[in-house]
């Protein structure tokens, strides 16, 4: 996608650190964190841009592409940060949003919290408008164009800043909320609006207008941000594009990503998964399950036949928003969580995290509580001289008495068998939590490989591979800069769907190609933007499906060019359900939702040049650790990563230490540095 | 594995490690019945939940999306062991009952129980239970209002072998099929049941794989222990005393102008608690009976909620508790006695027991809750003769705590369903939904606000209906706490297509037709702390965005 002397640079934006690569094709690829400015986060990209010229001295007009990934959309939802919002609803509805479910999240909470994103829009801003469309999309009653003229005014001199509307089954005739947009428009044309029939044309009233109300909450917001890094890029003489990751794990230039603020929600961890997906296939697999391990949690993604899994609706801020994005399950069990016993006398692990700030008893920085990385310093596993590339100084003793006296002594335990414990319990924890996960897609964990991301994951992997009878781990050459790297390699991706109720039986073939090709008109005008010539597009059809009468559905690929497509979808439809559900009967099903996505294809490495590593014996000397299998200790190698050649084999027990992570490798398990780097561990005790 | 020896005492990393996975087993069994289900209570009200039970019928492990169900399998699970015991069970069987005369709590909720076997020998049970759209009897979706006899209300099942070497007992699937309404439904669901039980059965298998059966036995007896000992404690913590609440129901459904009594005296002594409810109504004619099940489901859910919320749940946390149920009454009735709509009683004795345990922990426990969970059922035919079954659940407004207001339109204590949203109530039958509004003025006063409760009015566009409809605090409502005042009532009331307005009684059963309004109002939660002592911006706020008028704001605030 790039000319062969153009760099492509890929920015991440974290909660702490903003991570740089920069990679020319056939040359290796250039990293370095720098710290994220979380009040002003595109001064951290500009900072970026400077490192990049001064340090590795990278001509502005030699920048091919300009990838980004970022938190601001769930930082200013976090924060607050968005605009003041009017809501439009059907005359009756305007509640709809505050009411939603009527279900709480603490099943046993007695004194209860709002459920609801009410900061959206409280009542005052909230209008009813006279207009009705029914079940089948027939108009009940006619819109009140001028009740709207009359509604908008007031919200503007009320302060609001954007308008969402959200009318009752305007996902079967998008009419009324088309001429309300109009309306507006002729009001006042610089008003932000976002109508639920263009963000999500799909039925249930509450989550359409929760997801509708947050796009137009945050569009002011990602406007400016935009505006902002694109003049920042101007100034600095990139003439490349801004393009940013959304949710689904696919890029777009920022001028199509602007009007759908929503979708880039889960930008920064789709990079990760799309960067763990590369380094998967790089390994030869192609059925993945990324565990992405920091201070405070884990997040575990899954890649099924090379494609991230996707979900139909994701949590921001504790709230339900139905947009496609990367299946990315955060658990509360991180490097920080904290060892305590409870009255019973058990060793539970988290959710308690200490976070960064005190951190681990071993930190010194005040933190008495023992953490998983204070198990792991006791166990052998992590130097305390080179923890972080040797940045952060570890207090051994801090947190061997920690686990001494936090749970060692209460439990009657030696001190590595506490720590020991320390491990098994938060790895059985993340265990049941990557195997949830899997299963709720109905997919089976043995036939995966694990990629492990993040400070956390590569201590942690072998030992859940065993647990979950995984026989091959995946350790990227950078864990740490794997969101960034990720962003180099992600297509560029368009999606459109719209509401299409259709019992099978009534479907025809003729009926169903208008629909789609209606849609691929509409997922062509945006790829228009990217500039991308059209032979280079992929087009592929889904349809959310389901026994009529169920009301979840099912995402189903659809094959025109099966010489029968419909008895095709219906015959992949009850191979899905039987994949997730369990069973599949020959019940009369449907189509809820269809869906086209245009999209560059990915690609099959992240672009470097042969891996080189430096000088000098690998083999650093030598410790012993402690694991499940060996409790009383065991002698491993330590390598040093960045001197390990290409091919270089070695077996567990072993430590391979590099700046950004530690991984631990069991004995049972071999390791190889495969062309490109990336270590790749097998399991060599036979089947499972 | 089968000979190892059983550790003197067992390794607590381990038992921590077997407890995280026995928790993962029952929400993976959950997720598995949930998302399979056929019905709409099932899906969007998630009234379903799957267990892992000891071999002696201890719940080891439970995955509950409404707290109702927290326990409701125990009784059940008990039945099914008395009538077949566990060494006469062989792997492939499994077991189903509906019985509230025998352990369950009402027909709608069915329960299949199947042994996991280990090496031949039956280690634990796994266990489903799910409230089914349509069990049969006198009107759609088996929770008729004005039934006076169980039989009135569905098919009763006793404790049957529904599964033997994993097939069906075809003369058992062609009776259910023919004595309920949707037979598709009530088969896709019971498919839904037998996965999730099957799903826990294997991994239980693969984790003995690992550990043996006889260690997890071990194990299994261990972690109940704990359990209990923890829940000791916490009781031990509680101030030793005697606490009494009352609370008053509208009526049975049948002798409307008889207001019921809820009664409680809590006993706290040491590390044991009593739940004594001596002065309860007798048994009304009405449904609105509610077996054992339902008592001791509202002790554990209290105690729960004012205890550490990281005790593990298991069947160990209940044995310190204690219940005096006086027979013929309506927490302990006797046969036949109608019970279908027990769950506006179940609410009732919940809000009792907090009430109670208010004075025990005065910080932990906020004014009362609306008390009312209200459902209505819409069954009849469509313009094509093609039968339906509707309904919608409604939720009134959380109590004020000590610090915050109330919730508006909020599910409390032991049930947690979803409303059913407009679109899908349009979609399923021929109806029209003209409003879903936060009602003004309903969240009790005080300094802390009550929670609102809301406003639906649904239209029949074609045909005939059953509607039944249950209501409850339509003519009793709490009083606030610590000078708060009360929420507004519910009400409801039908606008037929001739113009005549018929007020709706907290229950009834009648008939629907075209053009006929059915307006709906949820009751709101009870407020703490003087009125007048609200903070100003509050009131202002509460004005601006319409959760209280400008009269009420002068009258009650008093706002100048």
């Amino acid at each position: 996608m790039t000319s062969e002397s153009q760099y492509d640079i890929g920015i991440d934006i974290g909660g702490t650190f903003t991570d740089l690569v920069c990679r020319r094709p056939g040359e290796p690829m250039l990293t370095t964190k720098i710290m994220s400015t979380r009040k002003n986060p595109n001064e951290a990209v500009m900072q970026a841009v400077r490192y990049m010229v001064e340090n590795w001295q990278i001509a502005p007009e030699d920048v091919g592409h300009f990838l980004h990934g970022t938190t601001v959309a769930t930082n200013a939802v976090l924060e607050r940060k968005g605009a003041r919002l009017g809501l439009l609803t059907t005359a009756g509805f305007k509640d709809v949003l505050e009411i939603g479910r009527q279900m709480r999240q603490a099943l046993y909470g007695i004194i209860l919290e709002p459920e609801t994103p009410v900061f959206l829009a409280e009542g005052k801003y909230r209008k009813e408008i006279p207009e009705r469309v029914g079940s089948q999309g027939e108009v009940v009653t006619l819109l009140d164009e001028e009740a709207v003229r009359v509604a908008v005014r007031e919200l503007v001199e009320a302060g609001v800043q954007a308008v969402a509307v959200c009318y009752l089954f305007s996902f079967q005739n998008p009419a009324h909320e088309a001429r309300t947009r109009e309306i507006i428009a002729e009001e006042f044309p610089d008003l932000m609006v976002s109508v639920s029939s263009e963000v999500d044309p799909a039925f249930r009233e509450y989550e359409r207008t929760v997801v509708t109300a947050f796009d137009a909450y945050m569009k002011p917001v990602i406007d400016r941000y935009m505006e902002q890094i694109e003049s920042g890029l101007a100034e600095a003489g990139i003439a490349s594009p801004l393009q940013v990751m959304q949710s689904r794990g696919g890029l777009s230039i920022s001028a199509v990503a602007r009007k759908r603020p929503v979708r880039l929600f889960m930008s920064g961890p789709a990079a990760g998964v799309i960067g763990g997906t590369i380094v998967g296939k790089m390994a030869g697999a192609q059925d993945l399950i990324t565990v992405d391990i920091g201070g405070t949690s884990c997040d575990i993604a899954l890649v099924d036949g090379g494609r991230p899994v996707i979900r139909s609706e994701g949590r921001i801020d504790g709230y339900t928003v139905r947009v496609p994005m990367v299946d990315v399950n955060a658990i509360g069990s991180g490097g920080g969580s904290i060892a305590w016993l409870d009255a019973g006398g058990g060793l539970r692990v988290g959710p308690e995290s200490a976070g960064a700030d005190p951190g681990p008893a071993a930190y010194g920085k005040g933190g008495e509580k023992p953490t998983v990385t204070d198990a792991s310093l006791v166990l052998g596993y992590l130097n305390p001289s080179f923890f972080a590339g040797g940045t952060v100084g570890l207090d051994v003793e801090k947190a061997r008495a920690a686990v001494q006296e936090k749970v060692a002594n209460p439990l009657g335990l030696g001190l590595e068998e506490a720590a020991l414990g320390i491990h098994r319990v938060v790895n059985t924890q993340m265990v049941e939590g990557i195997r949830l996960v899997s299963i709720r897609q109905g997919l089976d964990p043995r036939r995966f490989s694990l990629v492990a991301l993040g400070g956390g994951g590569p201590i942690h992997a072998t030992a859940l591979a065993r647990e979950l009878k995984i026989n091959c781990v995946v350790i990227p050459r950078y864990p740490g800069v794997l969101s960034a790297a990720g962003l180099l390699a992600a297509p560029i991706e368009h999606e459109v769907s719209t509401a299409f109720p259709a019992p099978l039986d009534q479907l025809t073939l003729p009926k169903l190609r208008e629909a789609l090709s209606d849609l691929d008109r509409q997922c062509a005008a945006l790829m228009a933007h990217e500039g991308v010539p059209a032979d280079q597009v992929g087009i592929t059809y889904f349809a959310d499906m389901w026994y009529l009468g169920q009301s979840y559905h099912l995402e189903v690929q659809i094959y025109l060019d099966d010489p029968d497509p419909l008895a095709r979808l219906y015959d992949d439809f009850l191979k899905v359900h039987d994949r997730v559900y369990g069973y599949a009967s020959k019940a009369p099903a449907g189509i809820v939702n269809l869906r086209t996505i245009h999209a560059t294809t990915a690609e099959e490495t992240l672009g470097e040049g042969a891996y080189v590593a430096g000088e000098g014996s690998a083999v650093k000397g030598e410790r012993t650790i402690r694991v499940a299998s060996e409790p009383a200790g065991i002698v491993a190698s330590v390598y040093d990563r960045s001197k390990m050649q290409v091919g270089l084999r070695f077996d567990g027990p072993a430590i391979v230490e590099q700046a950004d992570t530690t991984t631990v490798i069991e004995p049972g398990w071999s390791g190889e540095v495969a062309p490109d780097g990336n270590l790749v561990l097998s399991w060599t005790k036979g089947a499972n | 594995m089968a000979g190892k020896t059983i550790p003197h005492e067992v390794d607590p990393i381990l038992l921590e490690v077997i407890r995280n996975k026995l928790d993962g087993i029952a929400d993976e069994m959950e997720m598995t019945l949930v998302r399979s289900a056929f019905s709409v209570i099932v899906k969007e009200a998630l009234d379903a939940s799957a267990s892992l039970f000891t071999v002696a019928g201890e719940p080891l492990a439970q995955s509950v999306a409404i707290p109702a169900h927290l326990s409701m399998l125990v009784p059940m699970v008990a039945t099914i062991l008395r009538n077949y015991p566990v060494e006469t069970m062989q792997e492939g069987d499994a077991y189903l009952m509906n019985d509230p005369y025998d352990g369950a709590s009402h027909l709608p909720d069915v329960a299949v129980v199947m042994p996991v076997f280990v090496e031949g020998r039956p280690i634990a049970l796994s266990a489903a239970l799910t409230h089914h759209q349509d069990i049969g009897g006198m009107t759609p979706a088996s929770v008729p209002t004005n039934a006076t006899e169980i039989f009135q209300e569905g098919l009763r099942i006793p404790p049957l072998r529904l599964l033997r070497d994993g097939q069906f007992d075809e003369t058992l699937i062609a009776l259910l099929k023919q004595n309920v309404r949707l037979p598709d439904v009530f088969m896709g669901d019971l498919n839904a049941q037998i996965a999730c039980c099957s799903i826990g059965a294997r991994r239980l298998k693969d984790l003995a794989e690992t550990y043996g059966g006889n260690l997890l036995s071990a194990l299994f007896a261990d972690l109940l222990d704990r359990s209990e000992r923890m829940v000791r404690n916490a009781i031990a913590g509680l101030p030793d005393g005697t606490y009494r609440h009352e609370l008053k129901m509208d009526n049975d459904g049948v002798e409307l102008d008889r207001r019921l009594t809820i009664k409680v005296t809590v006993v706290i002594a040491g590390e044991e608690i009593t739940f004594d409810f001596t002065g309860t109504s007798p048994q009304a004619r009405g449904p609105i009976n509610a077996v054992p099940a339902g008592a001791l489901g509202a002790g554990f859910f209290a105690i729960k909620a004012i205890t550490d919320s990281s005790i593990p749940n298991n069947g160990g946390c209940f044995r310190p508790l204690h219940f005096e149920l006086p027979e013929g009454s309506l927490v302990n009735p006797r046969e036949p006695a109608p019970v279908s709509c027990r769950s506006v009683t179940l609410k009732a004795i919940v809000g009792c027991v907090l009430g109670a345990l208010r004075e025990a922990a005065p910080d932990r426990v906020p004014a009362d809750a609306s008390g009312e969970l209200m459902l209505v059922h819409f069954g009849g035919r469509d313009e094509s003769g093609k039968p339906y079954i509707s309904s919608q659940l409604l939720a009134g407004g959380s109590g004020a705590g000590r610090h915050r207001d109330g919730t508006d339109v909020i599910e409390t204590d032991v049930t947690n369903c979803m409303n059913v949203p407009t679109e899908a109530l349009e979609m399923s039958a021929p109806v029209r939904v003209h409003s879903l509004r936060l009602r003004t003025d309903s969240g009790g006063a005080g300094t802390q606000r009550g929670g609102l409760g809301c406003e639906q009015t649904i239209e029949m566009l074609s045909g005939e209906a059953t509607m039944t409809y249950r209501g409850e605090r339509h003519f009793w409502v709490s009083p606030g706490h610590a000078g708060g005042s009360s929420g507004a009532a519910a009400a409801g009331w039908i606008d037929r297509n001739d113009g005549r307005r018929e007020e709706m009684p907290s229950k009834m059963v009648t008939q629907v037709r075209r053009g006929d309004r059915v307006t709906i109002r949820t009751a709101g939660g009870a407020g703490y702390g003087e009125p007048k002592a609200r903070a100003a911006a509050a009131v202002s706020a509460d004005i601006e965005n319409g959760k209280i008028s400008q009269d009420v704001a002068a009258a009650v605030y008093g706002r100048s």
